[in-house]
Order: C-alpha cells, then sequence, then structure tokens
C-alpha cells in the first residue's frame, strides 16, 4: 500500500483541474465536429504530420515512461536505461516497414490492414481479439498505475482516483472522439516535455553542470557500487535481457492505439512525417530520464523510495522535483512537486483515452459492424455501439482496478501488453503486407500462437507464480518465433487461398503507392467546416453528442 | 466501386488493373529503390541494437568500464543508439521526400483511374479523383459535400 505524502495536496488539485477545464473545453469543440465515424476514428483524417508527431509521443509515453522508467533507472541504474532505448530504437521498425503502410491501407483499425484481402470475419476477428487483450492489460496497469499515483501524490483515496481518471478518460472518447484524443495528446506531450526539460535543467544545477558527474555521485550514493552503472541489477539472466529488448522493439510495431494514429493524417507523406517528429520528441525525451533516474539517485540517494513506501521507484520523480524545487516545505518544492503530479496525472488521461478510442475500433467497427452486422449497418449505428463500447471498457476497466486495489501487481502488464503486441499483432501484420501467399488461416493462428504463448509464459514465469515453471520474466524470446511460426505454418499446411493472392496486388501497391487510400474529409483539421444546409440534413444523419 | 463483404472496412477499387500496376516499370523501380534503403539500414539497426543488449547481457563489467571520468562503455553506446535512430529516421525522411515520392507519382501518373493519389502531405483534395462518398450512409444529405 502506498501512503499519503501529504493531506490533500490543494496546489497539485488546483493545476489538475486547470488541465482539465483545458481538456473538457476542447472535447466539447470536438463533439460538435464529431458526427460520423471518420470524424469518431480518425478525426477526419485532418491531423498534420507535426500534430500527429506530438500526438504519437503523448500516445506513447505513458506513466510507465515518465515515472516508471525514472524509478526504474533509481532503483536499477543502467538496467532502467535499457528500456529508454528500447522503447526509442522501436519506432524505426514503425518508419520502415509500417506507418505508411497503415495510412495507405487502412481505414480505421488494425484489423481493417489485416483483414483487407483475407476472409473478412476470421481475419478481424482474430485482429480484434490482439487489439482487446494488449489495450485490455494496458489499460489496467495504467488505471491502477493512475489511482496509486494520484493517492499518493495528491492525497486523493484510491478508488476516487481511478474513477476520476476513468471519467475524464469516458468523456474525451465518448463525446470527442478521435479529435478530442489527439488533442488531450498533443498536449500533454507539450506538458510533459516541458516539465523533463525544466526538471533536467534544475537537477543539472544542482550537481554542478557536469553530467558525468552525475554517474559518479549516482554510484556513491547506491549499495551496489559500481555495479550501479553496469547492466545486471535487475535482469540476472541475460536471455531476459534480450528478451526484453525484442518485445520493446517490435512489440511497439503491434501497438494498437500507436498504429491507429496513422490513420488521422492526410496521407502516407505526413505519416512519415509525424514518425520523424515522434522519434525526435520521444528520443529527446528518454535521453532526459538519465537526469530523472540518474539524478534521483545522485541527489535523493536511498530517500528516492521515501523510507520503502514506494517499491517501484515511481516516486522517484516526484520527490526529485521537490528536492531541487526547494525541498519538502518551502515553496519552490510543494509547487514542483504539484506539477510533475500534474503532468503525470495529463500523461495517464492522455495513454487510457487512446487506449479506449483503439478498443472501441476494435469492438464496433471491427466485431459489430463487420463480424456481426457483415456491413449492413449504418454510420449512424457505428459511431453510436463505439460509444457504447468505449463505455463498456472504460467501466470494466475502472471496475477491475478498483476492485483489484492498488496492491494489485500490474508491474508485468505492460510488458505483456508489448509481448502480445510483439507476438500476435506485428508477425500477422508484416505478413499480411509482405508475403502473398499468407492466408486467413495463417492470420488467425499466428495471432492465437501469439495471445497464447506470451500471456501463458508471463502466468507460469516468475512474475506471477511463486514456483515459476520457467526462469523467463520477458516472453518474447519465445512468443515472437511462435508468432511467426504459427502464421508461417498456418498458411503451408493450409488450403491457398485465391481471393488473398489475388487481392494481394491490390494491398501491395496501394500500401506502397497510397492508390486507392481512403481520403481525408473536406475541412477535417483545424480549419472552421463548411457547414451544410440545415433543412437539406435528414434528421438523424449525424450523431449528436449523447446525451 | 466498393466489394460487398468489406462496405465497412477500406474500400477496396475493382477498377483499378492492380496486377498490371504492380508489374509495371515504375512500380518496380519505386519497390527496389525503398527496398535498397530499408532492408540494409534494418539489418544495420537490428545488428547496431542487439549488439548492444547482448553485450549488456553477456558483459556487464566491460560496459561498465570508464572511459572518462566515470563516463561507461555502455552508456556511450546506449546513446549512439539514440543518436543511430535519429540519424537514421533523417536519411529516410529526405531520401523518401526526394526519390519515392517522385517514383510515386510516376506510377500513379501510369496508373489509369489512379489520378489524385499522389502523396503530396497536405491530403488530396476529394473532388480531383475518384472520389468515394464521404460517409458510408449513402444519404442523399452525405451527398453535397463530395459534389
Amino acid at each position: 500500500m502506498t501512503v499519503p505524502l501529504a493531506e490533500v495536496n490543494v496546489e497539485a488539485l488546483s493545476i489538475f483541474a486547470v488541465i482539465v477545464a483545458i481538456t473538457l473545453a476542447i472535447t466539447y469543440w470536438a463533439s460538435q465536429r464529431t458526427k460520423d465515424a471518420a470524424t469518431f476514428w480518425a478525426a477526419g483524417r485532418g491531423i498534420t504530420g507535426a500534430q500527429n508527431g506530438f500526438a504519437i509521443a503523448g500516445d506513447y509515453m505513458s506513466a510507465a515512461s515518465f515515472l516508471g522508467i525514472a524509478g526504474l533507472i533509481f532503483l536499477f541504474g543502467f538496467d532502467g536505461f535499457l528500456y529508454s532505448v528500447g522503447f526509442l530504437v522501436a519506432f524505426l521498425v514503425v518508419l520502415f516497414l509500417l506507418a505508411e503502410r497503415m495510412r495507405n491501407s487502412g481505414k480505421f483499425t488494425m484489423a481493417d490492414v489485416l483483414s483487407f484481402r483475407l476472409n473478412e470475419r476470421p481475419a478481424r476477428t482474430a485482429a480484434a481479439l490482439g487489439t482487446l487483450v494488449v489495450a485490455g492489460f494496458y489499460l489496467i496497469a495504467q488505471m491502477v498505475g493512475a489511482g496509486a499515483l494520484i493517492n499518493a501524490l495528491v492525497g486523493i483515496n484510491f478508488s476516487l482516483a481511478v474513477i476520476a481518471t476513468g471519467a475524464f478518460m469516458l468523456i474525451y472518447v465518448v463525446f470527442g472522439g478521435m479529435l478530442a484524443t489527439t488533442w488531450v495528446q498533443i498536449i500533454k506531450a507539450i506538458l510533459l516535455m516541458s516539465a523533463t526539460i525544466v526538471l533536467s535543467i534544475f537537477v543539472l544545477g544542482k550537481i554542478g553542470w557536469n553530467p558525468i558527474d552525475l554517474f559518479n555521485r549516482a554510484e556513491a550514493q547506491s549499495d551496489d557500487g559500481h555495479a550501479y552503472l553496469e547492466p545486471g541489477l535487475r535482469f540476472d539472466n541475460p536471455i531476459d535481457t534480450i528478451s526484453l529488448g525484442l518485445g520493446l522493439v517490435l512489440g511497439t510495431a503491434g501497438l494498437p492505439h500507436i498504429l491507429m494514429r496513422f490513420f488521422t493524417v492526410p496521407d502516407a507523406k505526413a505519416a512519415r512525417t509525424s514518425v520523424v517528429w515522434a522519434v525526435g520528441l520521444i528520443g529527446a525525451f528518454y535521453v532526459m530520464t538519465t537526469f530523472l533516474g540518474f539524478g534521483a539517485r545522485a541527489i535523493l540517494g536511498e530517500a528516492g523510495t521515501t523510507g520503502g513506501v514506494d517499491e517501484a521507484g515511481n516516486l522517484a520523480a516526484p520527490l526529485l522535483a521537490q528536492e531541487v524545487g526547494g525541498g519538502d516545505g518551502t515553496i519552490g518544492g510543494d509547487a514542483f512537486l504539484a506539477i510533475i503530479a500534474a503532468v503525470a496525472f495529463a500523461t495517464i488521461l492522455a495513454v487510457v483515452a487512446g487506449l479506449v478510442i483503439s478498443a472501441s475500433g476494435a469492438v464496433a467497427h471491427d466485431v459489430w459492424s463487420n463480424v456481426i452486422r457483415k456491413g449492413r449497418d449504418s454510420e449512424h449505428e457505428e459511431v453510436y455501439v463505439a460509444r457504447i463500447a468505449a463505455l463498456s471498457i472504460g467501466a470494466i476497466a475502472i471496475a477491475i482496478a478498483v476492485a483489484g486495489g492498488s496492491d494489485l501487481n500490474v508491474s508485468y502488464m505492460v510488458g505483456l501488453a508489448f509481448a502480445v503486441a510483439a507476438s500476435a499483432n506485428f508477425p500477422a501484420l508484416l505478413l499480411a503486407l509482405t508475403w502473398k501467399r499468407f492466408n486467413t488461416t495463417g492470420a488467425v493462428t499466428g495471432v492465437l500462437c501469439g495471445v497464447i504463448s506470451s500471456v501463458g509464459l508471463v502466468l507460469v514465469g516468475p512474475d506471477v507464480r511463486s514456483d515459476p515453471l520457467i526462469e523467463l520474466t520477458q516472453p518474447g524470446i519465445i512468443s515472437i518465433p511462435i508468432g511467426f511460426l504459427g502464421c508461417i505454418l498456418g498458411t503451408l499446411l493450409s488450403k491457398e487461398e485465391a481471393k488473398a493472392e489475388r487481392q494481394f496486388e491490390e494491398l501491395h501497391v496501394r500500401s506502397e503507392t497510397g492508390i486507392g487510400a481512403e481520403r481525408p474529409l473536406e475541412g477535417a483539421g483545424l480549419a472552421p467546416r463548411p457547414r451544410r444546409p440545415r433543412p437539406e440534413v435528414p434528421a438523424g444523419t449525424g450523431v449528436a453528442p449523447t446525451r | 466501386m466498393a466489394t460487398p463483404g468489406t462496405v465497412r472496412g477500406p474500400a477496396h477499387h475493382e477498377e483499378i488493373d492492380w496486377e498490371r500496376a504492380a508489374r509495371s516499370p515504375e512500380f518496380q523501380e519505386l519497390e527496389g529503390s525503398r527496398r535498397s534503403f530499408v532492408l540494409p539500414a534494418t539489418i544495420f539497426f537490428f545488428c547496431w541494437y542487439f549488439g548492444f543488449i547482448i553485450l549488456a547481457g553477456y558483459a556487464p563489467s566491460f560496459m561498465g568500464e570508464s572511459i572518462y571520468e566515470g563516463f561507461t562503455v555502455g552508456y556511450l553506446f546506449a546513446l549512439t543508439q539514440f543518436v543511430m535512430v535519429w540519424v537514421l529516421a533523417g536519411l529516410y525522411l529526405r531520401r523518401a521526400n526526394r526519390v519515392f515520392d517522385p517514383l510515386v507519382r510516376r506510377v500513379v501518373e501510369k496508373t489509369p483511374g489512379a489520378a489524385g493519389y499522389a502523396t503530396d502531405g497536405a491530403g488530396t483534395s476529394p473532388t480531383d479523383g475518384p472520389s468515394t462518398p464521404r460517409t458510408g450512409d449513402g444519404r442523399p444529405g452525405d451527398r453535397e459535400v463530395t459534389s
């Protein structure tokens, strides 16, 4: 259990209130424009490359990156920094292999691309499963983390914190769709980058502007001595280190909420530009995790864990902010702590909103419209179901987080989400786009093999069982090859699919050139949309923001 | 235009001869040109990254050696990963803008029915090509926007 640092932190709550007010105003603006499916899921494809780069950064850098990695570096030194490197290198896979192809081939969801030339219903169901498993684990981890952090930083009750986070997330998604989600993510990315830059400068100032001295001071402050600067404190098994690296680098390219962002830009060129922006922002952020993590060790020493209150090290960065701002009880220290707490809150909101909207796409666009209704529903119905789906998914995640409480072990869930993404989603997507012979059976077996092997390995591993059947905390090194093998064997052992091979050339040319790609809506983006003459719009064409 | 059964997914375009487009020398050149960058770049970053990860796993004390006053081999190697990502992303962007995009435009020009799909970064106007209905309902009220 975490214990609140203070009673109720009024300063932090006031900054929360400002952030929430701004994001709610944006949501209101977005809700006025969200009348159709292309705006609900893809923001009308009117987001520019630079905007989308910020939004990808905001979607990707979760509280697990901000507070979690600072904490991991604080606790384990160099091994924590391995995460920073892996999270960034992953974007080369996205840039070289998927970003432009996704934009050219898809419509709203990852499943659109996977099922483009395969049998619609089984392939979509498999892709929706992969999406929901990844989004589910990720979402629960974020919600529990949000509750515990807000509880510790701001002093409000865990359940209340989870419910409040969940409620704002649902307001953004249900009313404002992807347009609101995008702007929440852009604002969050700006806040997070600014806070991290300021905190890094303060840390550097504190240690005398010599970055190298940071390492020596951190080493001196660690009970592990020089081992703190060497790999191996967190992962004593080298196979785990390699497995983690594989999972991070290939997992990002299978995260449905990240891939979905590529449908929000007008074309492939903007998709490419957005990854380059994201790589600049995310890279700069992860370099600065050095100052947060090693800085917390150098400046706070063992006090960074607040006397064992916080074993995961999640509070290292906020406590560091408090210390470099002047210390506990000073105006500067408390204000800086409040700012970091508010930024962490914005960080969580942006990520969970992105997760919920991708999960709503899997339920409403994939399963409901295409599998259950076989395309016979109206677009109005699709968006309506999407809102219901978002509400239900959010409610389930809130319920699990509240029921599990802050003692629910979520430490392995983000890693597991990456492992499933790398083992189930990435192989199937890549082969659907590049291998002509690939067929529906291959896609279904591949996704199933990837999901079952990664979840199974974690369930029998040391993070879940006290008597693990396998000494491997990171499943990637086994589950990713199983995912690929599932795709390949499933394809080769089943009959050739004439339609899949015939339509391969369409997908192939379309994914590389954008010929036939979904077009942006007229007037999407920031420009005011031309008003339709009222009388000519039949009642019920647009979906009014519900209630 | 849209194939039954995929009405709610991305619209298929049966009116375009995809086989012919795929066999065209312009498309072959585009593919070859893209592959000649992406393949070596991918192999390079995989080797560089997994070299780093494998050394971190199997040679921890080497990674912990100081190069300059406590600045370690491992940390320097980690920083080179950041530089590698930025440089490769920048090179890819430049190559794509200068080489791939003009090749894409040529494929579009040579493919009957593909006019209006060239990548220009600002989105193609829905009016300068075969227009897809703005919304899938096909209600009369939706048409006015595209026409």
